[in-house]
């Protein structure tokens, strides 16, 4: 074994440095293994801010960011981690700021908030449109300060499980090959999303859904794996994010002709409705023609240069750098990709899964305070707080236990699967299987749902694992920095998470949040539908299944905006 | 658009080291990222880089091409190819290369764990366990230097890195300005101490190569000058380049003039110079030196010491000096953009309207819809000036 720690945490976004610094200051000793750098999470991408009822900018408090997620979740968020969420962010908030943050500020010197779609009061605190990479630089500082042990470019494949708990992660080091294994009294998985799966996102290529896609394996339950959110403007053509904060400064979204659509969508909001709001009506222009080259346009213009090179200027470079246009003289071109999974590893309050030991954190889990769709905001929020609380979970687990167990046969089994991976020739390149995935999802897992293409997916979906399982060449056969390797195992990922979004999106015949059937089902229903949907591994497949929602104050209403 | 690209391929096991060709179909909006992933996929699966984001935010792409770091996927390979030139892309420098495009990085963060690189307080708590209260002005003195991605560009390309590695170099004195430049943290004297040490700030010649090539506009140049003057200012002036520095200014304001003969004692100390005496009297003999005594003054002296009373009056010292002096810098750009640029509202552009309102009851949006005060034109009429002050 390469190395035992009180406390392993797969993954270094914010959700991983938060949970392996209180795990640390909790007393455990923490081992954080990461296939990138933790300054390369995709965190770091995260731009418009980070949610938390401070009032510094206007009346406000965690009550009213409770009903605003509560409702923006399409009444699918659990109400009691939705109520943790709101009420213990301010204090993580000013414990960020405390360890250096660089927050943009007032002129009173307090912490600046910008409006953000679906919030009833300008809630966002943020740091221009980079406030995910100041949050993983001070996240990272705070590691380095605690001298926490980080093992870079470890790319985590399999969990162990032993003695019916989760002991250990089998990973494979990068940078110089060959399987390692680590053994842990408990793991705090934070390994992401998995937006990868389609063409158009606004993901990293390491989004993969490892996390998921390892705890899928082990046998436990995935929760609401249909809800993806797409965002309302990634940039056309390359589906890099451009942030929500622009419509919080104020942004106009225009179809072709210039008309301020979003008004016959939602007269109140316009802008900034609710993501899958705006994403539905966006789809709706472009289908009915008024879009251009399959866009809408992103327009800032009559914000000033002042205002966009002080509060977006990475949103300007964005554009310039891969549109070639200057939002500053013209309109951009965006249009709806897919950004974040609300789904995920089915944890309770304090990240906690159905397995004794495992833990997990941020995208890859689903607490559910995202329900059916997350306000923008609330997942650098919800790293924060859950990444802390399931790191101190985890730490307090593994202080009061003292054994690790992991049997060699697992190292053993997965260095076997992974020699006939290298040894397999004459099928098929990866990248193949990994396009086919990407456009098929887009076409017919979108911003809107219909039975028939959903039926075809499925079906798609399994010629694609079928081919995958045939064997895929991976030409590269050496150990140093082999992510042909690494790349073909992420697809696999993404095949079963993707069979385990068709199943339970298919299997809901209701419109909820990103869940959008305007054909067959159009409406919210709450009678049958208000109720997680939970994917387990049967063997060869996920199996569907359902979990009550649990509510605390507010009753669900019609969703307008 | 076919594009052709050399890639150094390196094998660390063998020690094998090979420029290869590669000819390849790329979409004509691709970076220079997209053409490397078409390589692996469809050419040569054994090619190793690093990459993540693909949105110029993780820091994980920096390589060279044709010899300058660069971010592979903030580099549209159009421009580069377009007149079929072919690049040539090659790792990172100054650091050990790993495979092919990927170098160890352990070096990297070796110097930027050098540096401290986390806040430590001062004594002066927030009040009621909220947020310190920071004007913007004084937060933003560091807003650059918290731009910094990790890439590594700037520490490929840095000149004194190269002769002497154990430099702290750019990116690691970038980040400790970062928390220099911060006023919440309370070990600002520690940490220039520290940096006035050998391989400190004043080891960096001054090449600039770092400001050109980082891809996020840190300017780590610009950062070590603001740690240079921040110690000056807190009276760190023991490291000969302190001296040299300071050296200049009061030749400067004196006479005008560099005055070379007495740079050197200044600089280096009495010592040091009587025994450079020999290779002073063969440049005084080739003409490069002007003779001492007695001293040149030059004709501007006037301006130049009038400017350095200009700067002294203002009272703006350390790096709040140079601070200013960008800030500055950015407005006069900025104002010189306006003037060229073009009206974003010109004729023949959308304007955006709400549904409900018509879109010629809008306007020109430039000149403020429905503004009071001016005139209404009707075709073929006089134009009538509405009153002052509004209707």
């Amino acid at each position: 074994m390469e190395a035992t720690h009180d406390v392993l945490v797969v993954g270094a976004g914010c959700a991983g440095m938060r949970a392996a610094i209180e795990a640390h200051d909790a007393g455990a000793d923490v081992g954080v293994i990461s296939k990138l750098h933790p300054t390369r999470s995709h965190s770091g991408a995260a731009e418009g801010g980070i949610n938390a009822a401070l009032g510094n900018a206007g009346d406000d408090d965690p009550e009213k960011h409770t009903f605003d997620t509560v409702k923006g979740s399409d009444y699918l968020g659990d109400q009691d981690g939705i109520e943790i969420l709101c009420r213990e962010a301010p204090g993580d908030i000013y414990q960020l700021e405390h360890w250096g943050a660089f927050f943009s500020r007032r002129d009173d010197g307090k912490l600046a908030q910008r409006p953000f779609g679906a919030a009833g009061s300008p809630r966002t605190v943020f740091a221009a449109d980079i406030t995910g990479h100041v949050l993983i630089q001070v996240l990272y500082e705070q590691l380095v300060k605690r001298d926490i042990t980080v093992y870079e470019e470890f790319f985590a494949w399999q969990l162990v499980e032993n003695d019916g708990r989760c002991q250990g992660v089998i990973a494979w080091d990068l940078v110089n090959g060959g399987l390692k294994t680590f053994g842990g009294k408990t793991v705090v998985l934070c390994t992401g999303g998995q937006g990868r799966i389609y063409r158009v996102t606004t993901n990293a290529y390491a989004c993969t859904g490892d996390g998921m896609a390892m705890a899928l394996r082990l046998g436990v339950p995935l929760k609401d794996m249909e809800f993806m959110q797409f965002h309302p403007t990634t940039l056309y053509p390359s589906g890099v994010l451009l942030t929500e904060g622009c419509r919080g400064e104020g942004a106009y979204l225009i179809n072709k002709d210039g008309e301020r659509f979003m008004q016959r969508y939602a007269p109140n909001a316009l802008e900034l409705a609710s993501r899958d709001v705006v994403s539905r009506s966006e789809t709706t222009e472009i289908e009915a023609g008024r879009g251009i080259n399959g866009s809408v346009l992103l327009d800032m213009r009559h914000l000033g240069a002042e205002r966009i090179i002080e509060r977006l200027p990475g949103s300007r470079e964005l554009s310039m750098t891969f549109a070639g246009v200057d939002p500053i003289y013209d309109p951009v071109p965006v249009r709806p990709g897919a950004h974040y999974h609300m789904g995920g590893v089915d944890t309770d309050n304090d990240g906690a899964t159905e397995l004794t030991g495992l833990y997990a954190a941020g995208e890859t889990a689903c607490v559910s305070v995202h329900g059916a769709n997350r306000l923008g905001g609330n997942s650098l929020m919800e790293t924060i707080t859950f990444g802390r609380r399931a790191g101190r979970a985890a730490a307090e687990w593994a202080l009061s236990h003292t054994t690790i167990d992991v049997p060699t046969s697992a190292e053993a089994d997965a260095a076997r699967e992974l020699g006939r991976m290298l040894d397999f020739s004459g099928g098929e390149r990866p990248w193949q299987i990994r396009q086919d995935l990407g456009s098929s999802m887009l076409d017919n897992f979108g911003v809107f749902r219909y039975a028939d293409q959903m039926a075809q997916q499925v079906d798609y979906l399994e010629e694609l694992k079928e081919r995958f399982d045939r064997g895929v060449v991976i030409e590269d056969k050496g150990d140093v920095f082999n992510t042909d390797l690494t790349s073909a195992i992420e697809l696999g990922f993404c095949i079963d998470l993707a069979r385990c979004m068709l199943q339970a999106g298919l299997a809901r015949t209701e419109s909820r949040g990103a869940h959008s059937r305007p054909r067959d089902y159009p409406d919210r229903d709450d009678e049958n539908w208000m109720r997680h949907s939970i994917s387990r591994w049967n063997g060869d497949g996920p199996e569907l299944s359902y979990k009550e929602v649990r509510v605390t104050r507010f009753e669900p209403m019609e969703r307008t905006y | 658009m076919d594009v052709g690209l050399k890639i150094w391929r390196f094998n660390r096991e063998t020690g094998d080291r090979e420029l290869r060709e590669y000819e390849i179909d790329a979409p004509e909006e691709a970076t220079l990222l997209d053409c490397l992933d078409i390589v692996k996929d469809k050419h040569d699966g054994s090619l190793a880089y690093r990459k993540s984001c693909r949105m110029m935010i993780c820091g994980s792409c920096g390589m060279r091409m044709d010899g300058g770091a660069v971010l592979a996927c903030k580099t549209r390979i159009y421009d580069v190819v377009k007149d079929g030139h072919v690049p040539t892309i090659s790792a990172m420098g100054n650091l050990p290369i790993i495979k092919d495009l990927v170098v160890d990085m352990a070096p990297f963060w070796a110097k930027f764990r050098a540096v401290d690189p986390y806040l430590r307080p001062g004594y002066q708590e927030p009040p009621h366990g909220k947020e310190h209260l920071i004007s913007p002005q004084r937060m933003n003195v560091i807003h650059k230097e918290a731009l910094c991605i990790n890439c590594g560009c700037c520490v490929s390309e840095c000149n004194a890195m190269e002769s002497d590695p154990r430099f702290l170099g750019p990116q690691a004195l970038a980040k400790a300005m970062r928390f220099v430049g911060d006023p919440r943290d309370g070990h600002k004297i520690d940490r220039l101490e520290t940096l006035n040490d050998e391989h400190g700030i004043w080891e960096c010649t001054r090449c600039y190569f770092c400001n050109e090539r980082c891809p996020k506009g840190v300017d780590p140049r610009d950062a070590i000058a603001k740690l240079g003057a921040e110690s000056m200012k807190e009276g760190i002036e023991r490291d000969m380049g302190a001296k040299h520095a300071k050296w200049f200014v009061h030749s400067a304001k004196t006479t005008g003039w560099l005055r070379e003969t007495e740079l050197v004692p200044k600089t280096q100390g009495v010592v040091s110079a009587i025994k450079q005496t020999k290779f002073a009297l063969g440049l005084l003999k080739h003409g490069k030196v002007p003779p001492p005594f007695p001293p040149h003054v030059a004709e501007g002296v006037g301006e130049s010491r009038r400017l350095y009373d200009l700067v002294q009056d203002q009272g703006v010292r350390g790096y709040d000096a140079i601070v200013q002096g960008e800030r500055a810098l950015a407005k006069l750009e900025h104002m010189h953009d306006e003037d060229n640029g073009r009206d974003p509202f010109a004729e023949g552009t959308l304007r955006p309207y709400l549904p409900d309102e018509k879109p010629e009851e809008i306007g020109g949006a430039n000149e403020g819809m429905g503004s009071l005060t001016q005139a209404d034109v009707t075709p073929g009429e006089e134009p009538t000036r509405k009153p002052e002050g509004g209707a």
